[in-house]
């Protein structure tokens, strides 16, 4: 950023620099009536993720004009898609703090098909049980995520080209698991080895809050079905998780010592390196969380679905990048936010499935898709460029 | 003058060879407590080689560095840094997208307790303090959370240096400071050093502008192909007898002379 | 700044496609909606002629319809667009049972509302019915198989070989079963499992003809197997020669009937199945019944569908428990009419 407005120092004399002594500065300080106060609301705007939000707002709006009535603001139509948005804003707050750090995961839709697949060959044919099948996932997914990390600081090569080759790597290895055991592409049954195990069941399946629902039913908040159950069963899990996900990721990056490494790493990593930031740790780290979001996506999902299959999140990466990207993150990375990536997946989940409620041809889905995120990014990006415009 | 107690910084008879090449040949630089001492040497003349074994990023072939008239042999920039050794690199090692109070705690971050439990960073403390030096230096700013990327190079130079005063240095060397700034952004700096000077700090300045050295120097060293052509107190010297011996200056009139003769025939 | 323009200009675009979109329909059933959801990804051809159909029906019917389908065939997001179904209110819902796993959960979503669902293609009738389905519409695969071994058997064939390029896949398997049953052999020694490879599929069935020298008859599972035996044939000599019968239709096909060197194609008749399944849905709507039987006599009964089944040359298979879509057998007689609308209706 150039600056071509005022200045940011400001000095009491006509001299650029005095030197003053101490007492004179902090009522200098306090009293200079040409330092100017930024009020609260210029502050909001300024945030990464206000053009986000503000993108959101604009989505519903459009879709509450094109698909009012379409049943996409009820209940159970607000739950669809918003597990759609879910299931994306787990990957998309990885994908975040990744970019912020200057870095790319382009593996992580494979690493989605593959951690369903590691997830269901033990327990469907090696008879493991389901619980360290899961761990076994977790584990696995990690480490490769550790690798991807090291080859690109080790080797020094971009971490587009590193990610790329493990997205065909994996890809394939799921192929090759799902035909060597099971004979087809696809591995059924698992969702029901995962209800019978208790914890797991608990920790990734299905829905929650049961009760509540219920109750919500009973007294008429919300709509029942023909045979007196509430039109939605619970809040699904992926919600939860995205919830728990977001809010400690967001967290870490604002608040804590190892966010600001994350910040000053993306930024200028030769600056991070001289001013002592342990800058492979930081890195190989992300990478590392990255591939633990794209394993949950791929538990959740299986357990959802009931089954692995070797086509799973498909493309699931660039869709997270530009999760992130809409909320505010820079491809070039040093700026961004988790709570605009979770807005931008919001934002995607909305569309996507939300496309669906209106009365569009299904052929014209992906123009749809590309104008709203075009639209999206640019409101996005008019917004923060007026919003730290020096006025 | 030859009181070792006096110089808080040596270089004795420091070379240094990357292989066959020799970067450095018996360099000598001493550094009083106290004072700026300019380093003067045009481009290739081996001042990068000689910053890098200040701050410790190279060790010396031959020679000995001294510090506070103990001999130090350092194996990182860490250590240097620890010793009170600063340097200010030309890129300053600021992140341009991140805050002043985040810049100015990059790398030393202050932490407290949320909760009593939980480390998370002193934002708060960051941002106080970040304004609170600066404006020690003179240097006012709208808010500490505003980006560096807002502001001028002469200010984010003013920046680095306060950054560097705050965490201790006694010995500051900076590179090129004012390369790339204009002539007030210049004087900027150049305050901002004397300020320093005031506070005790000592100062060992690169540059390859006299313009800029001979105003706020007390001595001078000047490098010509990795070797010392001297060190000059101020009072010993004039700003064009510098400029003279800097730009080769017998052989410029040699040059001069040459063209003249053959215009004339 | 520019960049309000291109947002202005955006929402126009937006707006006008919508009003565009809009389909014209009118009358009594005019708010009536229906959608139909496949597992295909956008570049699958094959579904282009139920997705005329189902438009076809609509006109019909006098009510809307729509269809949807994950674009990148992702059997995660067809769950999620039945459910999507659900929360919609349609006046009915249409799928293919591309996994029974997969579907059995958002299905009960769609008949906990008591919205009628039909199912198609994929799946059997069992699968059908635990889904709680009104109707299947598809084409049995054994039976077809078996359909056509016995054309095969009554023209004097008694062995074959089949050319299978969808191993993995339990529908294509059952294709071959019915055909060996109906002539008497072992399913699994006259199999071919060739993958999809148009060059291997080649070289594989070459190789099987040369062991196999007395083998009077070829059964291709689809295009995918039917266009590179052909070509094999050709490079033998044996095209015209050797006994062909092909699953569904392509131009490759169509031309070989046409020149003898393909006795005939089973067709599914993908159109009967999206039209069938809207149609079904639409009368289901207005009788408010959801008998199959009361269903398929009114629809026997519609002017319109019966126009559509002659404009055609569609020949819908009345069972005891339905209506399949095919068997159909394209044969020189009427590979014309069948060439003409091939891509689009056929």
């Amino acid at each position: 950023m150039s600056s071509t407005s005022s200045p940011l120092l400001r000095t009491t004399s006509k001299d650029p620099i005095t030197v003053q002594s101490g007492a004179m500065q902090s009522s200098a300080l306090q009293n200079d009536e040409r330092v100017r106060r930024i009020s609260p609301w210029r502050s909001f705007i300024s945030r990464p993720e206000f053009g986000s939000i503000a993108g959101t707002l604009l989505v519903f709006v459009l879709f509450g004009i094109f698909a009012g009535h379409s049943g996409m603001f009820n209940l159970d139509g607000v739950m669809n898609w918003a597990q759609v948005a879910a299931y994306l804003g787990i990957i998309a707050v990885g994908a975040c703090l990744l970019m912020i750090a200057g870095e790319f995961d382009l593996s992580i839709g494979s690493m989605i098909g593959f951690a369903g697949m590691m997830m269901a060959v033990p327990s469907m044919f090696m008879g493991w049980p389901m619980w360290a099948s899961v761990l076994f996932a977790f584990l696995g997914c990690m480490a490769l995520g550790g690798l991807n990390g090291y080859l690109v600081m080790r080797t020094r090569l971009p971490s587009f080209i590193v990610t790329l080759a493990f997205m065909f790597i994996l890809r394939g290895l799921t192929l090759v698991l799902s035909t060597y055991f099971s004979n087809s592409t696809i591995v059924s049954g698992v969702g029901d080895k995962v209800s019978s195990d208790p914890v797991m069941s608990t920790l990734f399946q299905g829905s929650t809050l049961h009760g509540l629902f219920v109750w919500l039913a009973h007294t008429g908040i919300i709509d029942k079905l023909p045979n007196g159950e509430p039109i939605v069963a619970g809040m699904p899990k992926v919600l939860l998780w995205w919830l728990l996900l977001a809010l400690g990721a967001g967290f870490v990056l604002s608040r804590t010592r190892f966010g600001n490494w994350i910040f000053t790493v993306g930024g200028d990593s030769a600056a991070a390196q001289n001013v002592g930031v342990p800058v492979r740790r930081v890195k190989i780290s992300l990478f590392v969380f990255t591939a633990f979001c794209a394993c949950l996506f791929g538990v959740l999902q299986v357990a959802d679905v009931g089954s692995a299959a070797a086509d799973r999140g498909l493309q699931k990466e660039f869709e997270a990048i530009i999760a992130a990207v809409i909320g505010g993150a820079l491809l070039t990375g040093g700026y961004g936010s988790v709570l605009g990536a979770c807005f931008g997946a919001l934002i995607f989940g909305v569309v996507q499935i939300g496309i669906s409620y209106t009365s569009f041809d299904s052929d014209w889905y992906r123009v749809f898709l590309g104008a709203m995120l075009l639209l999206a990014v640019l409101f996005n990006h008019y917004v923060r460029l007026h919003a730290t415009r020096s006025k | 003058m030859t009181d070792n107690d006096d110089y808080i910084l040596q270089l004795e008879n420091v070379s240094k060879f990357f292989g066959t090449v020799i970067a450095l040949q018996d360099v000598t630089l001493r550094l009083r407590r106290g004072e700026v001492h300019c380093l003067l040497g045009d481009n290739g003349a081996g001042k990068s080689t000689l910053i890098k074994t200040l701050a410790g990023v190279h060790q010396p072939s031959r020679g000995r560095y001294l510090v506070e008239g103990k001999e130090e042999h350092f194996t990182s920039p860490r250590e240097a840094l620890d010793d009170g050794i600063a340097t200010v690199y030309q890129d300053l090692a600021l992140v341009p997208l991140m805050s002043v109070a985040r810049n100015f705690f990059a790398g030393r971050e202050p932490m407290r307790k949320l909760f009593g439990l939980i480390p998370v960073m002193d934002i708060d403390y960051a941002a106080r303090v970040s304004e609170e030096k600066l404006a020690d230096m003179g240097i006012h700013i709208r808010s500490p959370h505003q980006a560096v990327g807002t502001m001028s190079g002469g200010e984010r130079q003013c920046l680095a240096i306060a950054r560097a005063i705050h965490f201790g240095a006694k010995v500051l060397i900076l590179d090129e400071p004012t390369a790339a700034l204009g002539v007030k952004q210049s004087c900027n700096v150049l305050k901002l050093i004397h300020t320093a000077r005031a506070r005790g700090i000592s100062v060992i300045f690169i540059t390859h502008n006299v313009h800029h050295a001979y105003p706020i120097g007390d001595s001078f060293t000047l490098l010509n192909r990795g070797q010392s052509m001297g060190t000059f107190a101020k009072q010993d010297i004039a700003k064009e007898a510098l400029l003279d011996m800097m730009a080769g200056g017998a052989e410029i009139q040699g040059l001069v002379a040459e063209l003249e003769g053959r215009v004339a025939a | 700044m520019r960049t309000p323009w291109i947002s202005i200009l955006l929402v126009g675009m937006l707006t006008a496609v919508t009003a565009t979109a809009a389909t014209a329909a009118s009358g009594p059933h005019a708010n009536e909606r229906y959608v139909l959801i496949s597992h295909a990804a956008d570049s699958d051809v094959w579904w282009n002629t139920v997705k005329n159909a189902i438009k076809q029906a609509a006109d019909d019917f006098g009510v809307q319809v729509d269809y949807r389908n994950p674009p990148n065939g992702d059997l995660a997001d067809m769950a999620r667009l039945v459910e999507q179904a659900a929360a919609r209110n349609y006046d009915g819902v249409a799928f293919d049972i591309a996994d029974f796993d997969v579907l059995a959960k958002p299905a009960v979503r769609v008949t906990a509302k008591r919205i009628p669902l039909v199912t198609i293609n994929s799946g059997t009738q069992q699968e059908s019915q635990k889904l709680g389905a009104i109707m299947h519409v598809g084409q049995p695969e054994y039976e077809a198989g078996k359909a056509a071994g016995e054309r095969a058997k009554a023209a004097g064939i008694a062995s074959f070989a089949c050319v299978n390029h969808n191993a993995a896949n339990a529908a294509a398997f059952l294709r071959c079963k019915g055909f060996a049953d109906a002539l008497g052999v072992d399913a699994r020694k006259s199999m071919i499992d060739t993958g999809v490879d148009p060059t291997v599929v080649e070289n594989k069935v070459s190789a099987y003809l040369r062991n196999n020298p007395r083998t009077q008859a070829i059964l291709a599972l689809g295009p995918n197997s039917a266009d590179p035996s052909l070509l094999a044939l050709q490079r033998m000599g044996l095209a015209g020669k050797i006994y062909f019968v092909t699953f569904d239709l392509s131009s490759a096909i169509i031309d070989g009937i046409r020149k003898g060197t393909i006795n005939f194609a089973i067709d599914q008749q993908p159109y009967l199945q999206g039209y069938i399944a809207i149609a079904a849905l639409a009368i289901a709507h207005e009788d408010s019944t959801r008998d199959p039987a009361a269903i398929i006599a009114k629809l026997k009964t519609n002017a319109a569908f019966q126009s559509r089944l002659r404009e055609y040359a569609l020949k819908p298979v009345y069972t005891d428990e339905g209506v399949s879509s095919g068997p159909a057998f394209v044969t020189k007689d009427n590979v014309d009419t069948v060439a003409k609308y091939a891509g689009q209706y056929r």
